[in-house]
């Protein structure tokens, strides 16, 4: 934690509402769009929710705030069934959202000429929106914000023209925990993520809020046979969370979403951001920056490390 | 009986229930957040948080074992578990949100199955209820119709006084009991006012209406409308205080396993999934309807009671922000 909070300046967020709102009113007049996701605000003041808007009118509804945590490429996959099918989506990105479309495209799960991009340039949002009246500072701001690359989406179709405001200087939270686990003995991390997983209560929000956990039937759902124990306990949820983070290394870039929605503050995006530094290390790969990218982990390479093999 | 007990005598009465054998649940720090658990001390309760879930898994574990089965050869052996080895309890400092939850799910364990494990602990189980001091603009226990003195569910009812201590008032032989039988660290009832009380925003719903919209909607545009962002996990029924559904499993190896009981919730896919395949509830909004349904209206038509005792705990959890409360109040206004 810094010594002192200082605020981050979010005055580009009101601009940014009103380029959203005549973007997306100008793209259902011209019928370039069936559909756009974007965020609105709901009951509880200062709140934001994921929105799927399908005319005109509802584009004044849309909003930028730092309480637009959602990563809304989740939408766009599994979700998607109750998502129109036919024509172009609009999608309103922030950087670390963007990562994860390319990723998809790289996946071959979705196409970048059925979408239309609305990027945002984005100077942090909250760590978490149960508490969505909430300021924005180096205190309240997500973790992942702190170590952020892209605050400026890149290859989007439009991009609100606003200049970020210099923000204060952050510390990289993950790389500071993960240093930290690093340090530990095995036995001691044993016991951290030990205790961490017994809280675990197989609500599988981290899964379903994933834009990677696109499988149509989760080896974790599966009863004939049982492939890892459904139920909440240690030798399950353990598996879980191995089965998940596994699944996740060289493609999950970092929107954090799984540890932003675990209601038992599981810090679950210190397993994704470790798979991503060993991927980094292994493979000089980082994922989520060029579309049609296999990860390391899909394809072989007569250059990768084969030290493992005796 | 009307008594006042000081916060240090009450942290005495936990001590000597925990030395004594009782298990004392209460809310306490656990991997950095608060969650109802047997205490190892009174030191250890935290009463200024809500805890992340709620009391009722004093009474609905988020997973038991219910029976385990061994087999050599031709030979099965079945082992039941027996509920009277559950433990006396006590469970301290329950928001009137959680307590008002238990007897709600008393109808439903105690209907046409009588489901021993919920009863049996229920039966071992004194509930002391405590006042709430905090609020946030999730809480919604005004809407429907209770608030934060609500006594419903509380054996013995705890309101924190200006200048410390309990005003303590006891509403079931359970609670008498406790107080005579821990007579010393009671003493008669003091003058002091009570602590100011959360004052909870939201406003009374006219529940009644809700229903009677719901009878005649079961198809209604406002279904989609609703549930196309719910991305379908289970946060917002384990984190509350009535849902009960749950699933049965047999884990484990030819040889041996056990047969668990653990937690479900209504938003998965697999919830209805058919072994046929067929799922009569196939999208998200078909699933979101079954929520808002089995709260305010199945449950009501079953046994004249609501689903919901507005703790808020899904609003503030909800992956996506989808608030019951906003919800509800909508279709109030229908």
């Amino acid at each position: 934690m810094p010594l002192t909070s200082q605020p981050i300046d979010t005055s580009i967020y009101a601009t940014i509402t009103a380029a959203i709102r005549s973007e997306a009113s100008r793209l259902f007049t011209a019928a370039e769009v069936v559909a756009i996701i974007g965020y609105a605000a709901a009951r509880r003041v200062g709140s934001a929710q994921p929105v799927i808007i399908t005319d005109a009118a509802a584009a004044e509804t849309l909003i930028f705030t730092e309480a637009c945590v959602n990563n809304l490429a989740v939408y766009l996959t599994k979700a998607k069934k109750e998502i129109p099918k036919k024509g172009k989506i609009g999608i309103i990105v922030k950087g670390c959202d963007l990562k994860a479309l390319v990723g998809l495209m790289g996946e071959s799960q979705l196409k970048r000429e059925d979408l239309y991009l609305i990027g945002i340039p984005c100077a942090g949002v909250l760590a978490s929106a149960v508490q969505p009246a909430t300021t924005l500072t180096t205190e309240t701001i997500a973790s992942k914000c702190c170590e952020c690359d892209v605050h400026l989406p890149l290859g989007c179709d439009f991009v609100p023209s606003v200049t970020l405001p210099p923000g204060p200087q952050m510390e990289s939270r993950y790389s500071e925990e993960i240093a930290r686990l690093e340090a530990l003995t095995p036995a001691e991390r044993w016991a951290y993520w030990k205790e961490q997983f017994a809280k675990c209560i197989k609500c599988y929000a981290c899964r379903q809020i994933c834009p990677f956990c696109f499988c149509e039937q989760c080896l974790c759902d599966r009863n004939k046979p049982q492939m890892v124990e459904t139920t909440p306990r240690p030798a399950g949820n353990t598996a879980w969370h191995i089965v998940r983070a596994m699944h996740l290394a060289g493609r999950c870039a970092g929107c954090a979403e799984c540890e932003r929605v675990c209601p038992m503050d599981i810090p679950l995006n210190l397993l994704n951001r470790k798979m991503a530094k060993e991927l980094k290390e292994l493979y000089d790969y980082e994922a989520g920056f060029e579309i049609n990218d296999k990860g390391p982990l899909t394809m072989f390479t007569e250059k990768d490390d084969q030290s493992f093999i005796k | 009986m009307q008594k006042y007990i000081t916060q240090q005598n009450l942290n005495t009465l936990i001590d000597t229930l925990i030395a004594s054998g009782t298990r004392v649940v209460a809310p306490r720090m656990s991997a950095g957040i608060p969650l109802y658990e047997p205490l190892d001390s009174s030191v250890e309760m935290v009463t200024d948080q809500l805890p992340r879930r709620s009391a009722k898994e004093a009474f609905f574990p988020v997973c038991e074992e219910i029976m385990s089965y061994e087999k050599e050869g031709q030979q099965i052996k079945l082992t039941d578990i027996d509920p009277a080895r559950f433990p006396e309890t006590v469970l301290v400092g329950v928001r009137p949100c959680d307590a008002a939850a238990i007897p709600v799910l008393d109808a439903v364990f105690s209907w046409d199955y009588k489901d021993e494990f919920f009863l049996e602990r229920r039966r071992k189980t004194t509930v002391i209820g405590l006042a709430c001091t905090t609020a946030d603009d999730a809480c919604f226990c005004t809407a429907v119709g209770l608030s934060p003195a609500e006594t419903r569910g509380s054996d013995l009812f705890l309101t924190p006084l200006n200048g410390g201590g309990f005003a303590c008032q006891s509403y079931s032989e359970k609670g008498e009991a406790l107080i005579s039988n821990n007579s010393a660290l009671f003493s008669e009832p003091n003058n002091a006012a009570p602590l100011p009380l959360a004052a909870p925003q939201a406003d009374k719903i006219d529940l009644k209406k809700v229903k009677s919209w719901l009878d005649g909607h079961f198809e209604d545009p406002l279904w989609d409308g609703i549930a196309v962002r719910c991305v379908g996990c289970g946060a917002c029924a384990f984190v509350c205080p009535a849902c009960h559904c749950f699933d049965i499993v047999d884990e484990g190896t030819e040889k041996a396993g056990k047969r668990r009981k653990s937690w479900d919730a209504c938003g998965f896919w697999k919830f209805t999934h058919h072994a046929s395949g067929h799922n009569p509830r196939d999208l998200q909004p078909k699933r979101y309807r079954n929520r808002i349904m089995h709260k305010f209206k199945y449950y009501d038509d079953k046994f004249g009671q609501t689903l919901c005792t507005g703790c808020g705990r899904c609003v503030r959890v909800c992956p996506v922000g989808i608030d019951i409360a906003a919800i509800v109040e909508e279709i109030s206004k229908k």
